[in-house]
């Protein structure tokens, strides 16, 4: 079984990347690490990178994940390879444009690119912020699937995730303890649905939300309250359509052998408690 | 607050009573849409509940004994020092008669103005009910919190309410917050150029009904005056919505508990970002907005 210990990082391609900059600066609020000939390197806590935009086509979205160590990564590949995965591996220029030791890469049952690497790079310097949104570090992800019952066998029996809970047939799923690390969306293709950061406080949602809305960024749902991991969230959409999500107060799952997922109905309520409604953003659909 | 006292002049804000044009009308958004719970009319007056009290909101349409906000006085020995210290200082004070008492669900009262001419009833013994408060949708209402008054005189008005023994814990410009009990305040004096009540605020539960209300506002078509936000000097999130007759109900809730210790008033400057620290302003009520914003 794949052993994924955290999300890493996400790659996004994009044909613009002095606007992908500003926004990330400006409007998110992330620091820059790093300014190469075609990347951009983003921080948002203690790692030296975790999002990098990449210039080229939007449609290029790459998540990576950490595992244990170069055995493991061994192991992962055999694995996948079996199943009739095609699998990359990374070659040493690839994995420094990561700022990894190693990787391979190779694609989920939707579709999605997929990465996992060992020694994912981290900062001696503490991150500090563009602007004060109060994030304390990248977090999850919404990842897009074609079948999420096909998908959630890959990310559960394949990998180590575990379902914490379900919107219809939709798993909300955990890595490690925090609530989910991944969620998946019903959608017709492959992709990355949002990128999560977490905030320091709820007031920092609020802040934002009127920052945002200030400035003209469409806030595509929320200021909200998830009833599942009890997070409370804004969603926002910035360059070439891609939505980012700040949140603060996602439950930790305490008891990993008697966790059993809560099964919650699919409508609006099961994705804000407040009374939110999406607005130029698709719920995950049955 | 206590004056060298054992015990407090006055312990808290009890009531409000408002002079309304249509009472129907506004009651059906006390209840309806705030979610305060109606009980009996009495004397064409209609009432309702946020807490253990008997009522802590009444809605009449005679504005000569209609209106006037109720202040809890600790005994009548307190009502007693509380009528001489105002009357020295020159504010009119009033005996109320038994039918007055009445119609307040008090045992006895005094009935006074502030300098700005807002009336102001020192009550002792206000009724409370046997029965738990039951409201009519879950806004999540825990207590009638305060209020928010309005004031020509902000000086004068001030003498007024420190002669009950209120301290001011902040000031925004000349906003004044007055702490009467362990709170940062319960009632805060605006600047403005009328007299009346500004608002009268409720505590809820927690975040998730400051903003459960403010979506449910949205969806009932009834005006947001401000928020939701957060007031930086009290941490007290709000969130201000507009009745019948610009009547400003509001929510509240986390508001910072002072530990009794003598303490300097800050001075905050009358900005946007004194008034809200989310970055929610107030574009029709001038009293909860700064100037040029």
């Amino acid at each position: 079984m794949i052993q994924l210990k955290d999300v890493s990082y996400v790659r996004l391609g994009s044909p613009d990347l002095e606007s992908a900059e500003h926004f990330a600066t400006a409007c998110l609020g992330l620091q820059i690490a790093e300014r190469g000939k075609k990347d951009l390197y983003l921080r948002s806590d203690e790692r030296a990178h975790t999002l990098c935009y990449s210039e080229g086509d939007p449609n290029h979205q790459t998540v990576g994940f950490e595992v244990g160590d170069e055995a493991s990564l061994q192991e992962a590949a055999s694995t996948l390879e079996s199943l009739g995965h095609a699998v990359h591996a990374g070659s040493a220029e690839e994995a420094e444009r990561r700022k990894v030791k190693a990787f391979i890469g190779f694609r989920d049952p939707t579709g999605n690119h997929i990465e996992l690497v060992v020694r994912p790079e981290r900062s001696g310097r503490r991150y500090f912020a563009s602007r004060d949104a109060g994030i304390t570090g990248f977090s999850h992800i919404g990842l897009n699937s074609s079948d999420p019952a096909r998908d959630e066998r890959f990310w559960t029996q394949v990998c180590n995730a575990r379902v914490s809970d379900r919107i219809g047939d939709i798993p909300l799923m955990r890595v490690n303890a925090i609530h989910h690390t991944i969620a998946l969306v019903r959608a017709p293709k492959a992709g990355i649905q949002h990128i999560n950061h977490q905030v320091e406080t709820s007031d920092d949602v609020l802040r934002s939300y009127y920052f945002l809305n200030d400035r003209r960024v469409p806030i595509v749902f929320g200021p909200g309250r998830h009833p599942t991991s009890g997070a409370r969230f804004l969603y926002f959409k910035g360059p070439d359509g891609m939505i980012f999500e700040y949140s603060v107060g996602v439950d930790e799952i305490e008891d990993e052998a008697t966790h059993r997922p809560r099964q919650f109905g699919f409508e609006p309520t099961s994705f804000c408690m407040w009374g939110a409604k999406p607005a130029g953003m698709a719920l995950p659909n049955n | 607050m206590k004056n060298g006292r054992a015990t407090p002049l006055i312990t808290s804000v009890c009531y409000v009573r408002l002079a309304v044009s249509e009472p129907k009308v506004s009651a059906r958004f006390v209840s309806d849409i705030f979610g305060l719970q109606r009980v009996a009319d009495q004397n064409g007056e209609i009432a309702f509940r946020s807490d253990d009290r008997f009522r802590t909101v009444s809605l009449g349409q005679n504005p000569a004994d209609g209106a006037s906000i109720g202040i809890e006085v600790w005994d009548d020995v307190a009502l007693d020092e509380i009528g001489q210290r105002l009357r020295k200082l020159g504010f009119a004070v009033k005996e109320a008669t038994p039918g007055e008492c009445q119609r307040r669900y008090v045992q006895s009262a005094l009935l006074t103005e502030d300098a700005s001419g807002n009336p102001i009833d020192l009550v002792v013994r206000p009724t409370r009910s046997g029965r738990r408060y039951f409201p009519p949708r879950d806004a999540g209402i825990v207590e009638f919190h305060g209020v928010g008054i309005r004031s020509l005189d902000h000086g004068r008005d001030l003498t007024f309410w420190r002669a009950l023994g209120a301290e001011v814990s902040d000031w925004v410009g000349d906003i004044a917050y007055l702490r009467i009990d362990g709170l940062h305040h319960r009632i805060a004096l605006y600047p403005s150029k009328r007299n009346g009540l500004l608002y009268a605020a409720f505590e809820v539960e927690a975040l998730d009904q400051i903003m459960q209300n403010s979506y449910f506002m949205q969806e009932s078509q009834i005006r947001i005056v401000q928020g939701p936000g957060r007031e930086p000097a009290s941490r007290q999130m709000f969130l201000h919505v507009e009745g019948p007759d610009g009547l400003i109900f509001s929510y509240v809730n986390g508001m910072t508990e002072l530990d009794g210790k003598p303490r300097l008033a800050r001075q905050f400057p009358l900005t946007a970002a004194s008034l809200c620290d989310w970055g929610s302003e107030s574009k029709d009520v001038p009293e909860l907005g700064a100037p040029g914003q």
